[in-house]
């Protein structure tokens, strides 16, 4: 019988990989003891000159040129842009103004043009949202060429700023990015649409709408609520009669607001995808009246649960139709589950 | 003979070997995505999420025997930062006053609803609203067990994403917003889940951002093992989209792909994990596209087991769910398009973490004997103790680095030291002590099967 011996290459192995790994953790606890002392003194020093910048800052808002800001080196100016961002953010009117003289008082301005070319994240988008604030035109093409980057995250800061330069010209520069870029979360795209309100952002929806970009109609039926509803409104019920893509027509069936439209409800009430049926149902109690009860109460009949609830809904909203018309309805609906949904319906509004 | 011990040491030593690179291959794998938290951290000037285009959430809560806590959980859930969501309580057939208590606390009045039963579940009594509170329903249903009131509660939520709340849970103010971010990212975003983390003994740590290492020497060792597979290694896999054991957190799920799944399943320990096992798969023979997140935030703290008892009770529990998770998903990894999820994650997980400590149990037993039967001499032992232990240290200060470089939980020097001796420790007989337990667990549920 020969027995493994230290010689042996399975204890050899074993030993090595042992005192590697061993001195490798050891390294490892030296560099969490060394980057937690790093942070720890590196926030301390950036907490004392931020402190020394807060002042000035804050005296900027009042006057920049009695402002006194010590020397800001590159690595505290990604800092500092940041400060002053979050500053600027919430500064408006003269204090605004006066904020971005500050920058300019001292050649930041230059500094944070020069940063848009960084590689790094963190940098660019300091700068970005800094040149944004100050209203550089200068920035324009730099900030046209990095709305078209990979990431998500910069590429919307961009744009973001674009739009803070000149809303109008950006708004024609990005309408095609704005559809296509589904990575642009939608849900802070509409904080910018509404930030930049109705009046300026009308104009490039109305464009973007009538190009009816495919993908991404979705996106832009939902950022038209915040355009002018007379001017959306149109071209949107205009695809009543053109389409037949559900999602298409599921927007153009909620923007319908007389009876003139009821034609065109009535047709997507038989639509096959189910979604289409329940905008129909709620086109329909929205504009429809007594005439619309028999097309409700087909839809009453719907497989969809939604479908059926919206009919239900649908027909407690008609016009000219009394509350007890509704009890009788539903005593005598010949289905359960239509009169059971109805039930549901008016116990809700009874309940509102 | 001399052969034969050769043949038996070269497996268990690359196995111990393979097993660890593969975990610190995780935590570099999941780098990239905490220095995109960090760098997007001090960035405030992205512009706020438009509230109305938030997705709305039902957050769906079973409630079975829960009289004397149910109501300030309900309370602290309808308190809620976030700008549409509903509260479905199910009350799953209990026996004490959890409905009555929850019809007193909310003046509940029975509601002539229309229940769509899309998946099976037991028979609803009454489904009861609150005038006081609009957004609180309350399902009562025959018993049938958690996922069987989970099921009822996918059927009667009104919204498109679903949050499943265990009480057992503390949750940060902010957490669903957290949580549903990825689906205003990523339109292929199917389900969200987040890291868990140890609270701090007894109280509600996390919740106000105030954060203490626990007390308890056994909490401790526990929150090392939390950074590592649940935190760095879920994060490292989520990058590759093949997070598939995803559980015992807070997890948002995409309402449609619930119920085309068929829902929880009744016939399993942990229905959360099995559903995101079953998501990957279905999702994948489908050949649709979609996205299973994990985000690192620290937003959701879950108690430590606190004796001994407790944790090897959890342990094999989790232990059973895992093996059931991956044996009702078998074909996933011979998927044609089974990607990182099927060819990666599943091996990994079926493998290392699965019959890893029968494997490991196996490996210590055979050392010792060969050693005691002078087959191995005593040097051979300790090396492979000490690449047994070195092995797992580095992987331990691995993760202790990673979570120094992102979140720093525990920033004070005497917190950050305590942590570093119960990650030396956990090495020295609790992770063996662990893999017993599981291994028990293994075998006893092989014997049932």
């Amino acid at each position: 019988m020969r027995t493994v011996y230290f010689a042996d290459p399975e204890t050899a192995f074993a030993l090595t990989v042992a005192a590697v790994t061993f001195a490798l953790g050891v390294l490892l606890l030296f560099a969490i003891a060394a980057l937690g002392a790093l942070r720890r003194w590196r926030s301390r020093r950036i907490a004392a000159i931020e402190a020394q910048w807060r002042g000035q800052l804050e005296r900027a808002v009042e006057d920049p040129r009695a402002a006194r800001l010590p020397r800001i080196g590159m690595r505290e100016l990604p800092h500092f842009l940041e400060a002053w961002n979050r500053l600027r953010e919430s500064a408006a009117g003269d204090a605004a103004d006066r904020l971005g003289t500050l920058l300019t008082l001292h050649g930041i301005d230059e500094r944070a043009l020069r940063m848009l070319r960084k590689r790094s994240t963190r940098l660019r988008l300091a700068a970005i949202t800094a040149v944004g604030h100050l209203r550089e035109a200068r920035a324009w093409a730099r900030l046209e060429a990095l709305t078209r980057h990979s990431g998500p995250v910069t590429s919307f800061a961009a744009a973001r700023a674009l739009l803070r330069i000149d809303p109008r010209h950006a708004l024609d520069s990005l309408s095609l990015a704005i559809p296509e870029r589904g990575d642009w979360p939608l849900a802070r795209l509409a904080t910018v649409f509404q930030e930049l309100g109705a009046p300026v952002v009308t104009g490039a929806l109305v464009t973007m709408l009538l190009r009816r970009p495919r993908p991404g109609l979705d996106r832009v039926v939902k950022l038209a609520r915040f355009g002018q509803p007379e001017k959306i409104s149109g071209i949107v019920r205009g695809w009543l009669g053109s389409s037949t893509d559900p999602d298409v027509l599921m927007a153009a069936l909620a923007y319908i607001e007389d009876r003139s439209d009821i034609p065109w409800a009535l047709g997507a009430a038989s639509h096959p995808e189910w979604r289409v049926r329940m905008a129909a149902a709620r086109a329909l109690g929205r504009v429809g009246g007594r005439e619309e009860m028999p097309a409700l109460l087909e839809l009453l009949r719907d497989p969809i649960w939604w479908v059926r609830y919206h009919a239900a809904h649908g027909l407690t909203r008609l016009k000219g139709l009394a509350p007890h018309e509704l009890d009788t309805l539903r005593q005598d609906a010949r289905d359960a589950f239509a009169a059971d949904m109805l039930g549901q319906a008016l116990a809700e509004r009874r309940w509102a | 003979m001399s052969v034969l011990v050769a043949f038996l040491v070269w497996p268990i030593l690359l196995y111990f070997v393979v097993v660890n690179a593969a975990y610190l291959a995780l935590n570099l794998h999941a780098i990239p995505t905490l220095r995109r938290k960090i760098t997007l951290r001090p960035l405030e000037n992205l512009p706020p999420v438009h509230e109305g285009l938030v997705p709305p959430v039902s957050m769906l809560v079973p409630a079975r025997d829960c009289e004397a806590t149910i109501v300030e959980q309900v309370r602290g859930l309808l308190a809620f930062d976030y700008p549409e969501f509903e509260v479905v309580v199910v009350n799953d057939g209990s026996r004490d006053g959890t409905l009555e208590a929850l019809r007193t606390a909310f003046g509940l009045e029975g509601f002539p609803e229309v229940y769509w039963r899309r998946i099976a579940a037991k028979p609803v009594r009454t489904i009861y609203h609150s005038r006081a509170h609009a957004r609180l329903r309350v399902v009562d249903k025959e018993r049938g067990g958690t996922a069987d009131a989970l099921n009822t509660g996918v059927n009667a939520s009104r919204f498109p994403l679903l949050f499943p709340v265990d009480t057992r849970w503390t949750l940060h103010r902010d957490g669903l917003r957290i949580l549903v971010e990825p689906f205003l990212d990523d339109p292929a975003t199917i389900a969200t889940g987040s890291t868990v983390r140890i609270a701090h003994d007894g109280a509600s740590a996390g919740a106000s951002g105030q954060v203490e290492l626990p007390e308890s020497f056994l909490a401790r060792l526990q929150v090392v093992e939390h950074l590592r597979e649940p935190l760095f290694g879920r994060l490292g896999w989520a990058r590759m989209n093949a997070a598939l054991v995803v559980s015992g957190t807070a997890i948002l799920f995409r309402k449609d792909v619930v119920v085309d799944a068929g829902g929880y399943r009744n016939d399993v320990i942990a229905e959360d994990m099995e559903l995101v096992v079953r998501l990957h798969r279905l999702q994948r023979e489908r050949g649709e596209r979609y996205a299973i997140h994990v985000v690192p935030d620290p937003i959701c703290w879950t108690p430590a087991a606190r004796s001994l008892g407790a944790l090897r009770e959890q342990r094999m529990r989790w232990q059973v769910a895992l093996a059931e998770s991956l044996e009702r998903n078998a074909e996933l990894p011979r998927l044609a398009g089974s990607g990182a999820a099927g060819r990666l994650a599943y091996p990994f997980f079926l493998y290392f973490e699965c019959y890893g400590p029968a494997i490991e149990i196996a490996a210590y037993t055979l050392m010792t004997a060969m050693f005691l039967l002078g087959l191995i001499p005593g040097m051979a032992f300790v090396a492979f103790l000490a690449l047994v232990f070195s092995l797992g240290f580095m992987v331990s200060m691995s993760t202790l680095l990673l979570e120094e470089m992102s979140f720093r939980l525990y920033p004070r020097w005497g917190e950050a030291a305590r942590l570093a001796i119960a990650a030396i420790v956990e090495n020295l007989g609790y992770r063996q002590l662990v893999a017993l337990w599981r291994l028990d667990a293994l075998s006893r549920w092989w014997q049932s099967r």
